[in-house]
């Protein structure tokens, strides 16, 4: 019952966000224009295989861009369309059509990293080297899962509220920064460091970026992998807590939509 | 402002973010001129009004000129409280800076961001899909101003474009009060002013033909 939930809200999310001329500025146009940007300005950068710095920050801000604007907004969406009442009562249950719809969402963002890549190779000619593929593989699947942990608290958050919208254009930037999506956390004040490293895509950019410039022992690849794998369960933990308490909290006050 | 501050500083491996506080502070104007202003007329649409707008036998221009007026101070007051937080922030200099030619720059900068905020507000008689417009014009400030990275990097077409768009000349004078060397400050300032008057009068030209397309077709209310 809850894969078939899972599965059909994926598809058909996929669906309604592709349809949206918002998102596919978001999937679309957002990593071409995100890819120039950065090129120009790690060209002189004198660092490295730059251009795989440039298609991995170019395509996560887009991927995060995606799921804010969505997955946030989807909340707000089926408030405006009067619909939001009746999947929080559904039988179904209210946390699989959302993790459904942020699945959707979140795979369907992955496009933008492949537009960054062929942005960079069309327009700049820049020769992306990704030195382990397998351990990429595995990062990718690590960025997935955060993104879909984190965005399940914000999106159990924003059922509380009628600001969606002011929401999420507060939160891209500062997951952006804080998360190190287009450089390193070094680059942040120290006392923002323990603030990003309670952020699971925090670690799972430094995998992806680690796997692109090759993974030569894998000890400290997989130690990084399992601190991101415990921090996600304590995000999973704090969104089945928060769902419980605003479950609990709009059937006693009513407050669904008018909140 | 700070994201791509900091941004610049890992990037061109510099401390001195002077240029990057200048250029993000004006870009901080996008807000209003881009997106505020930007949806002006899509926002008569929705409520109502635009019919009457067209209908109405007064002139446009002092009607479309009067929706930039407030923008364009309000965006100046944005943009000086961005330099001043920036150069705390990021320790800028501003000893050795001009404040009236400073001030006079931002003014400029405002006034031609405001026209080329209505100059995009017309294109939502047009389309539906004005956000996106307004979306991908503010990616462009962001790379045709020279904002973030010199313009001189940017290829000859690149180079063009971003001559045709407003706060390229007036963040180039500003950095020039920084750097001392202030001899292209009028010229750039008066080219920017030129520039307003010719997204004015783009608007305008615009604004006509489509008007005459709507009483034509009856589109106007359409989408």
């Amino acid at each position: 019952m809850s894969g078939s939930v899972l599965l059909s809200t994926m598809v058909l999310q996929m669906r309604q966000s592709f349809s949206r001329n918002m998102f596919r500025f978001c999937l679309i146009a957002n990593p071409i224009l995100n890819t120039v940007l950065l090129y120009e300005m790690f060209r002189n950068s004198g660092q490295e295989n730059f251009a795989a710095y440039v298609v991995l920050g170019s395509g996560l801000m887009a991927v995060w861009g995606c799921i804010c604007f969505s997955s946030a907004g989807d909340i707000n969406r089926e408030r405006f369309s009067g619909t939001l009442a009746l999947v929080f009562a559904a039988p179904a249950g209210f946390p699989y059509i959302i993790l459904g719809k942020i699945l959707g969402n979140t795979l369907l963002s992955l496009l933008s990293l492949l537009i960054s890549l062929l942005t960079a190779a069309l327009f700049f000619r820049a020769p992306v080297q990704l030195a382990s593929p397998g351990y990429f593989a595995l990062a990718m699947l690590a960025l997935v899962l955060s993104f879909v942990v984190i965005s399940s608290v914000i999106a159990c958050q924003l059922t509380l509220s009628r600001r969606t919208t002011l929401y999420m254009n507060c939160i891209e930037i500062p997951l952006i920064l804080l998360c190190g999506l287009s450089f390193p956390i070094e680059v942040l004040p120290r006392w923002l460091h323990p603030v990003s490293r309670c952020l699971p895509p925090t670690w799972a950019v430094e995998l992806l970026r680690s796997a692109v410039a090759g993974v030569t022992q894998p000890g400290p690849f997989f130690q990084r992998l399992l601190i991101l794998l415990l921090i996600t369960a304590v995000w999973v933990l704090m969104a089945l807590w928060l769902f419980r308490v605003i479950d609990r909290q709009v059937r006693i006050s009513a407050s669904l939509e008018v909140c | 402002m700070i994201f791509y501050c900091l941004l610049a500083s890992y990037c061109f491996r510099t401390n001195d973010l002077s240029r990057w506080v200048v250029g993000n502070a004006f870009l901080m104007c996008t807000n209003t001129c881009v997106f505020g202003l930007g949806g002006v007329f899509t926002g008569e649409r929705y409520n109502g009004r635009l019919r009457s707008i067209v209908a109405a036998p007064c002139a446009k221009l002092p009607l479309v000129l009067a929706s930039g007026v407030f923008p364009a101070l309000l965006a100046s007051v944005t943009v000086a409280a961005g330099l001043a937080l920036g150069g705390l922030l990021f320790g800028v200099d501003f000893s050795g800076v001009d404040i009236g030619r400073a001030a006079l720059s931002i003014l400029c900068a405002m006034v031609s961001a405001s026209c080329f905020g209505l100059f995009i507000s017309v294109f939502g008689l047009l389309t539906d899909s004005i956000h996106m417009v307004l979306n991908v014009t503010s990616y462009l400030l962001l790379i045709f101003t020279g904002a973030e990275f010199p313009v001189s990097q940017l290829p000859a077409a690149g180079q063009l474009l971003s001559r045709a768009l407003p706060l390229t000349r007036s963040i180039e004078a500003m950095n020039l009060l920084f750097s001392g060397g202030g001899a292209r400050f009028p010229a750039l300032l008066l080219g920017e002013l030129a520039l307003a008057a010719v997204y004015v009068l783009l608007a305008l030209a615009v604004f006509r033909s489509v008007e005459r397309a709507c009483r034509r077709s009856g589109k106007l209310d359409l989408f």
